[in-house]
């Protein structure tokens, strides 16, 4: 009898690069349902059109240069999709065709496929049909959740993707079965969260400052603003926003790989978009933001590369060199070891 | 959980001559000899060694080159077995001291499963040893050799105090796992020398000397997360004593035996029966969700144990040493050795065949990263042959335990890469001056090998 031999781990993951990227596709799916509800026959025909010309460019690419073919693992499948939630429903037929083409051609291969790309190609290709024809792709409106309702059917979306954020709940349940990191999404939206209210609270603050008020308490009083909501959130709180967090930011190949360098990316994409959309809009910004996250992805993941174990950090250096000049008697502290 | 003893005779038991590193043993006996259970057949002079025993009784049918379950072929004893019971005279020596502890060890053939035999481990040329551990984190299929937990437990307690006794150290620990219940609640109040004992967990900065200054004890029964993996030792000293080892060095270098659960049974055996090293406890998983348990003789060839098994139709892989870290058996002849602890059998359909695709940065390797390392960043530096940037990165951390390579959803070999590179780099400054001289120790404040 023979048996094979080879090196260990002799046992792995059922889970690969397919079911990822099938199950981000089935993620998106009722999103698309909805879009097609809502816009009618030329949102599916974008869909189509855009999920198409993609996985076409794969396939040409990939024969003409001799690759091994991998339109099978979806990939290029799901970056047409995602590409396609991008454009107004009102936009040519050919537009979709050529974001496909440019996202694949240009944002997937031309930096080597797979894991090489240092530019989302769903956002490469946005990026350059935002800028080359304008005209097309500029939303009809840009939402605002007004009412609570808003959260599940948005009558005020200009794109696909903006026409129910509830229905983006897929892709937190990816994050919940460890498909997708929950680093990168948790800082982002903590930071879009936080940024406002900060933002609410110093004003009432300064507001105070100018009137001359010297009570401490009313000082305090403003930590209470933290309750309620800044008028900021219902603008950021859009489809395309989640989309950007659940999707986008998420992509594993344009975030840094280390573990405080996911928590960074996630707060620099929440500043960046926060910054364009205070400015401008959310759905541009939160575009546009994430690209430019994407610039600087490796530049963090370079700088947060985790020392040896055992090595202290800055803050327990700090901390230890503090607790080592408190004499013994005065600490409750962990006995020292030896 | 019951352990099975192997009671048919296999048709011939090979004895490799080699069961750990370091220097292999001479063959005391020749062709045609009769061997009896227990009779001393291999030793060598040299210090980094331990005697091979006969664990049956029989024939010696020739001395070969054979199969080893680590992949190469080793220099064995090969004996056709006889149905007799016949040993040698097994005398106990209970009350031996301290200095002949540790050749009393080498004589017994008591080695570490790691590939160590135990005196070097606690008896280091050149180091003191202050501080015995027994890694117990995977004991359970050692738990049904003893009659009840609390024999388990104080015979434990027995083996450490016999080790530091050995290694003349002062403090000792036996290290259970956080979710194996029934060695906890086995250990839970355990008296030693008139102090109860608590199982105390590993937590934070609460380590091994917290829990000697708290319990006031010498000995100490703590508990930890289960790690595995080939090159576990530094890092399981860190964990427990809060020690760190230098790059390059073992935990003797800073005064840490780790011994086995194993060899800790071994040697009450062999202090209190006399009894040399010649039996041991495997177990035998996959094709069906039983695990067995069972006692063999060391030498007994894996066919017979997969036999025993019952196991009849195709298999396509045999694995010795569990799925994650283990080594692939290209022949069911190979023999169990002291180093055996675990026979992993596969279908043919179970059998990996899937291709390795780029990465795609899915930091899923660094998330299940035991030592806090990049795995993702090092196979690439591997494979493009970058070791020296390999380094800077701390690949010496690497304990080898494969959670990289088993989670990877673009299937690369990731332990594979870093063992490669791992063994380029010990290759690459072999040979450099710098060793030769003493004064140099290639970042190194320890000096060890």
């Amino acid at each position: 009898m023979t048996y094979t031999i080879s090196a260990p781990p002799h046992k792995k993951t059922k889970l690969d690069f397919k079911t990822l990227n099938l199950s981000k596709i089935i993620a998106l799916l009722p999103l698309c349902l909805a879009a097609i509800y809502f816009f009618g026959v030329p949102a599916l025909g974008i869909i189509v059109a855009c999920v198409l010309a993609a996985v076409a460019t794969e396939f040409g690419i990939q024969t003409i240069f001799k690759q091994k073919v991998t339109i099978a693992d979806g990939h290029a499948a799901l970056l047409g999709l995602m590409l396609a939630l991008l454009i107004p429903p009102e936009a040519p037929i050919w537009i979709a065709i050529v974001s496909g083409f440019f996202a694949i051609a240009v944002g997937k291969h031309v930096f080597g496929g797979i894991g090489s790309y240092i530019f989302n190609p769903v956002l490469v290709s946005w990026v350059f049909v935002r800028s080359a024809w304008s005209s097309y792709m500029t939303p009809v409106s840009i939402p605002h959740v007004g009412q609570f309702s808003d959260l599940f059917l948005e009558p005020g979306a200009g794109l696909m993707v903006g026409v129910s954020p509830i229905l983006l709940i897929g892709g937190v349940y990816l994050i919940y079965k460890r498909y997708v990191d929950w680093r990168v999404p948790l800082a982002f939206f903590a930071t879009m969260v936080a940024i406002p209210q900060t933002l609410l609270f110093i004003s009432g603050v300064a507001a105070l400052v100018k009137e001359g008020v010297l009570n401490p308490l009313m000082y305090m009083s403003q930590f209470f603003v933290f309750l309620e909501m800044s008028p900021e959130l219902p603008y950021a709180m859009i489809g395309a926003v989640f989309f950007g967090i659940l999707f986008l930011a998420t992509d594993s190949p344009t975030s840094p790989v280390t573990k405080s360098g996911r928590i960074v990316y996630g707060i620099l994409c929440g500043v960046v978009v926060f910054i364009y959309g205070y400015f401008g809009n959310y759905v541009d910004g939160v575009f546009y933001g994430i690209f430019l996250a994407n610039c600087v992805s490796s530049y963090i993941e370079f700088n947060t590369m985790p020392a040896s174990f055992g090595t202290m950090s800055l803050p327990e250096k700090i901390y230890r060199n503090i607790m080592d000049k408190i004499p013994a008697s005065m600490k409750f502290e962990v006995m020292d070891n030896e | 959980m019951e352990i099975k003893k192997l009671e048919t005779l296999p048709e011939k038991i090979i004895i490799p001559l080699r069961q750990h590193r370091g220097v292999v043993c001479e063959p005391l006996v020749k062709k045609g000899d009769r061997v009896l259970i227990g009779q001393k057949i291999g030793e060598s002079e040299e210090y980094y060694s331990s005697a091979v025993h006969s664990s049956v009784c029989g024939e010696v049918l020739s001395i070969e080159e054979y199969p080893h379950p680590d992949g190469n072929k080793a220099m064995s004893i090969i004996i056709k077995p006889e149905d007799s019971n016949d040993t040698v005279v097994f005398s106990p020596y209970e009350n031996i001291r301290s200095g002949q502890l540790a050749d009393f060890i080498k004589e017994s053939g008591i080695v570490e499963h790691y590939g160590m035999p135990t005196h070097t481990v606690l008896r280091p040329k050149g180091k003191n040893i202050d501080t015995v551990l027994i890694n117990a984190t995977s004991s359970e299929w050692i738990g049904g050799t003893f009659k009840t937990p609390k024999e388990y437990a104080s015979q434990v307690i027995d083996a450490l105090k016999l080790l530091m006794k050995a290694a003349d150290a002062k403090k000792g620990a036996i290290v259970l796992r956080t979710d194996d219940k029934d060695s906890i609640a086995a250990f839970e109040g355990i008296e030693v020398d008139n102090k109860r004992l608590k199982v105390a967990p590993l937590v934070g900065s609460r380590k091994m000397g917290y829990y000697l200054n708290e319990q006031n004890s010498d000995i100490v029964v703590l508990s930890q997360e289960r790690i595995f993996g080939k090159k576990i030792l530094n890092f399981f000293t860190y964990n427990v004593t809060g020690r760190k080892v230098d790059i390059g060095c073992d935990p003797t270098d800073v005064g840490v035996a780790i011994c086995g659960i194993k060899s800790a049974k071994a040697l009450y055996d062999a202090v209190h029966e006399g009894r040399p090293f010649y039996d041991t406890v495997v177990s035998i998983e996959g094709v069906s969700d039983r695990m067995e348990y069972l006692l063999v003789k060391i030498g007994t060839p894996f066919k017979d144990v997969i036999d025993h098994y019952g196991f009849t139709g195709e298999i396509g892989k045999i694995i010795a040493n569990g799925v994650r870290t283990g080594v692939a058996q290209y022949t069911d002849q190979v023999p169990v050795t002291k180093g055996t602890t675990r026979i992993s059998l596969q279908r043919p359909e179970e059998v990996l065949t899937d291709d390795s695709i780029e990465c795609i940065h899915c930091a899923r390797c660094v998330d299940v990263c035991p030592v806090e390392l990049i795995p993702s960043r090092l196979a690439v530096m591997a494979d493009q042959g970058r070791f020296d940037e390999c380094r800077q990165i701390h690949i010496e951390n690497c304990i080898e335990c494969g959670d990289c390579a088993a989670v990877c959803p673009s299937k690369i070999h990731i332990l594979q890469l870093i063992r490669y590179a791992k063994d380029a780099i010990e290759m690459a400054y072999e040979d450099l001056p710098a060793k030769e001289s003493s004064n140099l120790k290639l970042g190194c404040a320890c000096g060890g090998e």
